[in-house]
């Protein structure tokens, strides 16, 4: 199971600093990528592009022939992004709350509910401040 | 091993440079995993400016200017630059590494990709809308140079827009080819082989999808 241990290992580099989040950045778990499965994918998925799910779904077609380290990991740290990408989304329902008592009559658009969210991010609800900080918001 | 070269920053230039030394050194000393360090920081600084005085600049018009400069058939260093002010916006060059003559952006710059996404979902950013702008050297024909740059381009927004989640309708994506070459009087030199990422000013009200 080394994905626990990468997993471990990430939550332990977070607590360590003075961020809590539950999910890492992108650049993180597209370095993890790159670090377990770069060789794979120039073996087997030459000429294809992260976007779209397509390196991915060669990882996936290609399971039998993968190294051991790119086949321990590579799904974990698919699911890094996606739950980084879940906890941006989340924002806006679990800070909805926040948004209409602090933000009140704020048009969306030009990123300014996050920036109105941090501004009062004294007075914003703990989950609220949660949700922002797992989306790499806040801190 | 540096991974990003920074051009014409209008903010806190002067910090930008006292940190250039440092960042190599630890670029090339931390471990993949640990969250030590990323350049996301600087990203950020970079792309971020008022960009209100600065005339709209679309990527159709970049297209086109890029196609009408094809006329100018002398050697590179003969040519025009590229008649419009980029100069004017914030911007960074970035190293991305593609596969040799495709649109394969190799696993060694997924980090990089990576590091621009989280620039853009930073809050400083969170409200503009970005160009990116691939070009190449003037080695090969100056259409394939041209469609291989749009192919890359187009690579590079489609991982940001996908794979990271950066709304589409703050991307816009051009090839310019071998057209704006970074260093004309060294046609192949590799400093030409890059991707900009220009700040086109705020992207407005976006609806929720």
């Amino acid at each position: 199971m080394r994905f626990l241990g990468l997993a471990l290992a990430a939550v332990l580099a977070l607590a360590a600093g003075p961020a809590k989040a539950q999910t890492v950045s992108y650049a993180q778990a597209a370095g993890l990528l790159a670090q377990h499965c770069g060789g794979d994918i120039m073996n087997h998925c030459r000429g294809l592009n992260l976007g779209n799910g397509a390196i991915h779904n060669c990882l996936v077609q290609n399971a039998a022939q993968l190294t051991p380290a790119c086949a321990a990991n590579h799904a974990g740290i698919r699911e890094m992004t996606e739950a980084r990408a879940a906890a941006q989304k989340q924002v806006y329902k679990t800070c909805d709350r926040d948004v209409a008592q602090f933000c009140p009559g704020l048009v969306p658009g030009d990123g300014n509910i996050v920036s109105c969210l941090l501004e009062a991010s004294k007075v914003v609800s703990a989950t609220c401040t949660a949700s922002l900080v797992n989306a790499g918001y806040a801190q | 091993m540096t991974l990003f070269r920074f051009a014409n920053m209008r903010l806190g230039a002067a910090l930008l440079l006292a940190g250039t030394a440092a960042i190599p050194a630890l670029l090339d000393a931390r471990p993949a995993s640990a969250q030590v360090f990323t350049p996301n920081a600087q990203i950020v600084q970079g792309l971020q400016a008022s960009v209100d005085d600065v005339p709209q600049v679309s990527a159709e018009a970049l297209r086109g200017l890029a196609q009408a400069h094809m006329k100018y058939t002398g050697p590179p260093e003969s040519r025009p630059p590229l008649a419009i002010q980029l100069d004017q916006l914030a911007q960074i060059n970035v190293e991305i590494v593609f596969d040799l003559n495709s649109a394969m952006i190799k696993p060694e710059s997924y980090r990089t990709l990576g590091s621009i996404a989280d620039a853009m979902h930073n809050p400083v950013l969170l409200g503009y809308k970005f160009l990116v702008v691939g070009n190449t050297d003037a080695t090969g024909t100056r259409e394939l140079n041209m469609k291989l740059s749009q192919q890359r381009s187009d690579a590079v927004v489609e991982a940001l827009s996908t794979t990271f989640r950066v709304d589409p309708r703050r991307l816009q994506s051009v090839g310019l080819g071998e057209e704006a070459l970074q260093d004309a009087r060294h046609p192949d030199a590799a400093i030409n082989r890059r991707v900009q990422i220009f700040n086109v000013g705020r992207a407005g009200a976006l609806a929720q999808q």
